[in-house]
This record gives C-alpha cells, sequence and structure tokens, in this order.
C-alpha cells in the first residue's frame, strides 16, 4: 500500500520535471550539430532512386548523396535515419533528426510547421496504369483503384484532383504501394516517375504506362522551425553544389535526367 | 540499381533476423520479470494494489501495440526525453509482455483451489513459501500453454518495431522488396523465417507440458 502511493507520487512529481527537461533542452541547432559533430539526417530506403538499399543493406541513392554532400559541407559525421513518408516530419518535430533530406516535396501546410531549403532535385509525379487501362483525365478515375503512399505528396495532390469515386487506398510506404500495384491489387498507381522506371526496368512485362501527371514538385531539405542558422548553411550548400555542377551531375546519375529548373 | 541474388536476399534476411530475436527476448524476460513481480504485488498487496495492477493491465489490454510504441517514441521526445528506436521499442514491448503475462499467470494462480492455500496455511507458511513451494508448482504446470502461445504472438509483435524506424526482419523485407520488385518472394522469406523461430517455441511447449505432467 505505502508503496505504490510513493509510486504514485514520483510519478506525479515526474510528469512536470519532464516537461521542464523539455524546455530546458532547446538549442540552436546548427551549434548542436557542429558540438556534436554528427548530422542526423532522414532518408528513405525505399524509394528507388532517390534512397534504397544495396545488396549489404546499406542505403543509397540520390538523397542519400546529398546527405552526405551536406555532412561533408558541414564538416561533421553523418547518421543516416532511414523515414517513411509518414513518419519523416514527427521525426524533425521531435528532434529525432536534425534534417529531412527524403524526397520532401514543399505545399503550404508544410511551410506552416517545418522550414525548407532551397530546392535539390527534381521530382515529377504522375498517375500510372497498365496499358489496357484507359485513362485520358483525372475524372477517368472513377470508380478505379488507386494505390498511393499515406502522407507523401502524391496522396495529397490526388485528394484534390480525383473524383469522389475514385477508391483511394492509402499504403504505409513505397514498397507496399509499389507492390500493392504490382500485384494487381489496384489498377492505378500514383508515384513518382523514377520509381516506376525502376519497377518497368525490373518487371518489363507488366506493361505500366504514363498516364497523367499529377505535379513537378521538386525535393527539399526539411528544417525544424525557426532553425535560421541552419537554413542558411543548408541553403548556402545546394547553391554551391549547384553552381559547380554537383547537384547536375547527381541528377544525371541517378534520375537520367538533369534537374532543369530547381525552385529557390 | 543492385542485382540481389536469392541468397542476398536470404542473408539480409537472417542479418535482420537476430533484431527480432533480440527484442523478442528482451520482451520475454523483461515481461516475466515485470509480470511477475505484478503477480506478487497483486496477490500479496490489499486490495488497492490489486486495482492499480489490473488498470495497468487493462491500460496495455485496451490499446494497441504500435500507439503505445509511438507514444513512447515520439511521445517521450515531445517530453524532452530522446529515446532511440530500440529502447523504446525494448520498453514498450516489456510493458506489453508484462501485462498479458500478469493476467495469464493470474488466471492460471485463480485455477488452483483455494483449499491449496489454506492448507499451506495452515501448516504455518508464510505467503513467501505458500506461493513458492505449493501454489506455484502446481500454477506452472497450467501456465506453460498460454505463456507459448502469447510468446509466440510476441515474436511476431516486434514487427510493429519497424514503423518507429527500427530494422528487424518486417522492415529489412520490406526495404529489400522494394528494390527487387519482388515482394512475392521477399515476403515469403519472412513469413518462412518467423515461422522458423515460432516453431521451435510452440514444439518445445509440448515438450515441457509433458514433462511436468
Amino acid at each position: 500500500m505505502r508503496l505504490s502511493k510513493r509510486g504514485l507520487l514520483f510519478a506525479l512529481g515526474l510528469a512536470p520535471a519532464l516537461l521542464a527537461f523539455g524546455g530546458a533542452q532547446a538549442q540552436d541547432a546548427l551549434s548542436g550539430i557542429l558540438k556534436a559533430k554528427t548530422v542526423r539526417i532522414g532518408i528513405p530506403t525505399d524509394y528507388p532512386p532517390y534512397g534504397f538499399v544495396g545488396i549489404d543493406l546499406q542505403p543509397m541513392g540520390l538523397d542519400v548523396d546529398v546527405a552526405n554532400l551536406i555532412g561533408a559541407k558541414l564538416g561533421t559525421k553523418v547518421e543516416l535515419v532511414p523515414v517513411v513518408s509518414a513518419n519523416r516530419i514527427p521525426y524533425l518535430q521531435t528532434q529525432k533528426i536534425d534534417l529531412i533530406v527524403s524526397t520532401l516535396g514543399k505545399n503550404e501546410e508544410r511551410t506552416k510547421i517545418i522550414d525548407f531549403s532551397h530546392a535539390y532535385a527534381p521530382f515529377y509525379q504522375g498517375v500510372f496504369a497498365l496499358k489496357a487501362t484507359s485513362i485520358k483525365s483525372f475524372d477517368d478515375l472513377a470508380g478505379k483503384s488507386v494505390a498511393v503512399t499515406r502522407g507523401a505528396m502524391e496522396d495529397e495532390m490526388l485528394a484534390k484532383v480525383a473524383p469522389p469515386t475514385a477508391m483511394i487506398q492509402r499504403f504505409e510506404d513505397q514498397s507496399a504501394t509499389t507492390a500493392a500495384f504490382a500485384a494487381g491489387q489496384t489498377q492505378v498507381i500514383a508515384t513518382s516517375v523514377s520509381n516506376i522506371g525502376a519497377l518497368s526496368r525490373k518487371s518489363p512485362n507488366l506493361g505500366v504506362d504514363y498516364k497523367l501527371l499529377l505535379r513537378d514538385s521538386p525535393c527539399f531539405v526539411g528544417i525544424a522551425k525557426g532553425e535560421e542558422a541552419l537554413r542558411e548553411k543548408v541553403n548556402a550548400i545546394i547553391l554551391a553544389a549547384k553552381a559547380d555542377g554537383t547537384l547536375e551531375a547527381l541528377s544525371q546519375k541517378w534520375l537520367k535526367r538533369g534537374t532543369g529548373d530547381l525552385p529557390l | 540499381m543492385p542485382d540481389f541474388t536469392l541468397w542476398d536476399i536470404f542473408r539480409n534476411l537472417l542479418m535482420a533476423a537476430r533484431w527480432t530475436v533480440a527484442l523478442s527476448l528482451v520482451a520475454f524476460i523483461g515481461g516475466s520479470v515485470v509480470g511477475l513481480a505484478l503477480l506478487v504485488l497483486r496477490l500479496s498487496g490489499g486490495p488497492l494494489v490489486g486495482r492499480l495492477v489490473g488498470a495497468y493491465v487493462q491500460l496495455f489490454q485496451g490499446t494497441p501495440l504500435l500507439m503505445q510504441l509511438f507514444l513512447l517514441y515520439f511521445g517521450m521526445a515531445m517530453l524532452g526525453v530522446n529515446t532511440s528506436a530500440w529502447i523504446a521499442a525494448c520498453v514498450a514491448l516489456t510493458l506489453y509482455a508484462s501485462a498479458y503475462l500478469t493476467e495469464i499467470w493470474r488466471g492460471c494462480v485463480a485455477a488452483i483451489p483455494r483449499g491449496q492455500w489454506e492448507a499451506s496455511a495452515s501448516l504455518a507458511l508464510s505467503f513467501g513459501q505458500q506461493f513458492r513451494h505449493i501454489i506455484l508448482p502446481q500454477a506452472l504446470r497450467l501456465a506453460v500453454a498460454p505463456t507459448v502461445g502469447f510468446l509466440v504472438q510476441v515474436v511476431k509483435g516486434t514487427a510493429l518495431a519497424s514503423v518507429i524506424g527500427f530494422v528487424e526482419l518486417t522492415k529489412a523485407g520490406g526495404m529489400i522488396a522494394n528494390v527487387t520488385y519482388e515482394p512475392m518472394l521477399v515476403y515469403s522469406c519472412v513469413a518462412l523465417m518467423y515461422f522458423a523461430l515460432c516453431f521451435p517455441i510452440s514444439l518445445y511447449a509440448r515438450v515441457l507440458e509433458r514433462k511436468l505432467q
């Protein structure tokens, strides 16, 4: 009896202490990174060619290269943290990571909660289906099942343009979305052009066709709200990489196309 | 794009399966220790303690393990306590397993006739002696089957740790499926490995049950 009462009091006392600790932890992210000599960057491991795993399960891809580039320019070690579309922003908000370099598109809702750097790579999203499926406009999606990744840009875009009768099926990560479409669970898939490119190379017999352009939304680096010093530093790194052709080379290497006009 | 041979897929899954085993072991051991402590507390403490433990059990049985993982991983970070995925997964699985195990074992102890307690009390045994020498050996026999049944659930439950970015068997399977674009093959391998982990446990439980009869 006495023991449990004490336990309860302890728990009650602990909660405000934890809250106070949370408040005291606030520190400029850039100086935190430089002090720890490590920058923690959220990268995709389920989104070829931006981020995927090699034979030794080590991450590779365009985003991984950009993450390593940022780390090298900051002069710190890089800790690559695998994230998926749905959890990358919570990771940033809860300081599990310092930066998101994970095919992150910019939109109004997101700019309210996190900050963005300049764009570092192009990203085209589209609607794809088998050759036999006839889709000429978004209205043709009516009554069709569409696979999309929850929390990804495509999800949000699709919700705006698809007719209400389209059956949108949301999956937790890109691998589940792609697998669902490839297995014939859905008739249509909304994803990036490069993801479909990789899928077509791996299973040429599937006969996937490009149907509609959903959006051309370049990738930005995500930074916690109000971390101006870190944002300026990342912007400087991106601008320098753009000027010396590094970004163009990375885009050619992984996406087989140029960066095009990247917005600031 | 890297080309995975079947052996590459298998080898990587095996490496990731180590984490599934590690998580399961932590959940087994942590859950058993905490669960047993709660059981003793519940049996020896007064009605208030009993109700507190009951509330604890209800809390963890009534909420999805997924939410417990999210709360521990992201919720604690909001409070300023930075938990790694490993710590969060271990704590969540331990709490989860302890709640279920203490409830399973309570049922097993309750199944022992009241007379056994009374008889041992009449021999002037203390609570600890009654529990250890009279009740526990009998309850243990009853507990084997449901405990192992639950442990098999825990092994499979570790898959949920993938949602907080922990790369165990399921997560590794997802990652590989996404580069190879062969989900059927990869997930079959994953399922096979879970089976290879769970089946021997069930088998051992049968042997143990026979031995204890």
